[in-house]
């Protein structure tokens, strides 16, 4: 299985990093450079670690562990008014994004309110397009027992729920972190770190499982690898958002239209196949963005069967 | 009452409560206040025991007033009540005639010194507006169907989702009266 580090050093000899990298038959993720300094966000086998681990010593940098580099999780509140808790909601999506998550703060257009509170499928739709979703909740038990519930019912992506009142447990989400509730200031006291803390190892159990599954029928390619020729690619050198390729556990999101240039991006080569056979391309509902998501060893190969048949 | 235990949504209320009165400088104005909840019904409200404002002031004891050729030139020695002098001359005069020259300096066009110099500013008007505005920052999102009870001592306000039952308007008034007579905390 892959690990993901992040190498946190000078510039000095780094390539001999990326040397290593490749030859252990790892992957760079990401590079962050600020001047002499850098941060390299890499993929490399598990047994693997020792060996980029002495490279890091020889090389005067560290290693960071980043459990949730890879993945894109959505932080969802009710709405974003200032009734529904932006501060612990961003607090939450700071945490998770220390931990190497890209992330998303999400507030539904009709949450508010009790009995009101409402999710459209269009949006569910959207949260699904994530690898997890937080869900931020209240204080009252009873709301969100008997009402909040409702929200991420039928979800497919893995949800964890934050809330206030203790509650043992909650149906149709995978962990659960009591103790948060709305706030109105940032969270800074030492319990509410701790809080913070469960969030992001209930987050990261959750991405361990999913991992875990996929490893049993593993994908055909690793998605930094497609990364890596997708990046190649014009429009996405042009781009100027943020992160214009995110990697998920499954795929990527590349962050240019689907309609202009799905043709091009299947065309893209991995290992002697076109992208657009070893993986399911398709509009993002976000806007703006094509989902990639890479196809199980098995399915190419029953692909590749059925073609020579 | 609710079947379910909501004493961390009770606590946590209060706490958020105190922070915004924290935050708009109230705390000492607000002497106490209470917070009723029925997430069932559902209705949630909360009355405030208003302490005393500051005393009603005239503008001659927060300024000096000069006659200038264009009207009235004030000139602000007590800058606390610069905003809430600000909105009685816009309100009185309109935002054409008020020019504000500097940080301290007003001229009031076409306006008689005495008149200016009598006027007096309402901070009862200024603490109540405010802490209406820590009760809306508190109430919960959605509860937009309202009932409040307002006089010189407390403010009483109750909200739901849907329609307002005559029973909980019962009690936001049991909940006032009490709150009328309520010592400070």
């Amino acid at each position: 299985m892959y690990e993901v580090l992040m190498y946190d050093g000078g510039v000095y000899r780094v390539n001999e990093l990326y040397e290593l990298v490749e030859d252990v038959g790892g992957f760079v993720i990401q590079k962050t450079q600020i001047q002499v300094q850098i941060l390299v966000t890499m993929a490399v086998p598990e047994e693997e670690r020792p060996s980029i681990e002495a490279k890091t010593r020889e090389l005067g940098g560290k290693i960071v562990n980043v459990p949730l580099a890879g993945t894109e999780v959505a932080v969802v509140a009710p709405t974003l008014g200032r009734h529904h808790m932006p501060h612990p909601t961003c607090d939450i999506a700071e945490q998770l994004r220390r931990l190497g998550a890209i992330t998303v703060v999400m507030g539904l257009a009709r949450g508010k309110g009790r009995r009101t509170s409402q999710i459209s499928a269009d949006e569910k739709a959207i949260i699904e397009e994530y690898d997890a979703a937080v869900f931020v909740l209240g204080n009252f038990k009873d709301c969100i027992l008997e009402h909040k519930i409702h929200l991420f019912e039928d979800i497919q992506t893995p949800v964890v729920a934050v809330c206030g009142p203790q509650i043992p447990s909650l149906p149709n989400c995978e962990a659960i972190v009591c103790g948060v509730g709305r706030k109105v200031e940032r969270m800074r006291r030492e319990e509410e770190i701790g809080r913070l803390d469960d969030v992001s190892v209930a987050i990261e159990k959750v991405v361990k499982d999913k991992r875990r599954v996929l490893e049993e029928d593993p994908l055909f390619v690793h998605p930094a690898e497609v990364k890596d020729r997708i990046t190649e690619l014009e429009p996405v050198q042009r781009s100027l958002r943020p992160a214009p390729v995110v990697l998920h556990l499954d795929g990527l999101r590349v962050k240019i239209p689907y309609k202009e240039w799905k043709d091009q991006i299947a065309d893209v080569q991995v290992y002697g196949h076109r992208l657009g056979d070893i993986a399911t391309i398709s509009d993002s509902r976000l806007g703006g963005s094509t989902l990639i998501r890479i196809k199980t060893q098995s399915e190419v190969e029953d692909h590749d069967r059925r073609k020579t048949s | 009452m609710t079947l379910t235990d909501e004493s961390f949504a009770y606590d946590n209320f209060e706490s958020i409560f105190r922070q915004i009165l924290q935050d708009l400088g109230i705390t000492r104005s607000v002497l106490a206040f209470r917070i009723v909840a029925d997430p069932q019904a559902p209705y949630f409200l909360i009355s405030v025991r208003l302490g005393r404002a500051r005393s009603a002031i005239k503008v001659a004891d927060m300024s000096q007033l000069n006659t200038h050729t264009g009207g009235t030139a004030i000139t602000i020695t007590d800058e606390a009540w610069a905003p809430a002098l600000l909105n009685k001359l816009w309100q009185k005069y309109g935002r054409d005639r008020v020019e504000q020259l500097t940080r301290f300096e007003i001229l009031v066009r076409g306006a008689e010194l005495e008149e200016v110099s009598a006027m007096e500013l309402d901070p009862g008007e200024e603490l109540k507006a405010k802490v209406l505005d820590a009760v809306w920052r508190l109430f919960p999102e959605g509860f937009t169907v309202r009932y409040n009870i307002v006089d010189d001592r407390a403010m009483t306000i109750i909200g739901t989702e849907h329609d307002m039952s005559p029973q909980w308007v019962n009690v936001a008034q049991m909940v006032h009266k009490e709150m009328q007579v309520k010592e400070a905390d």
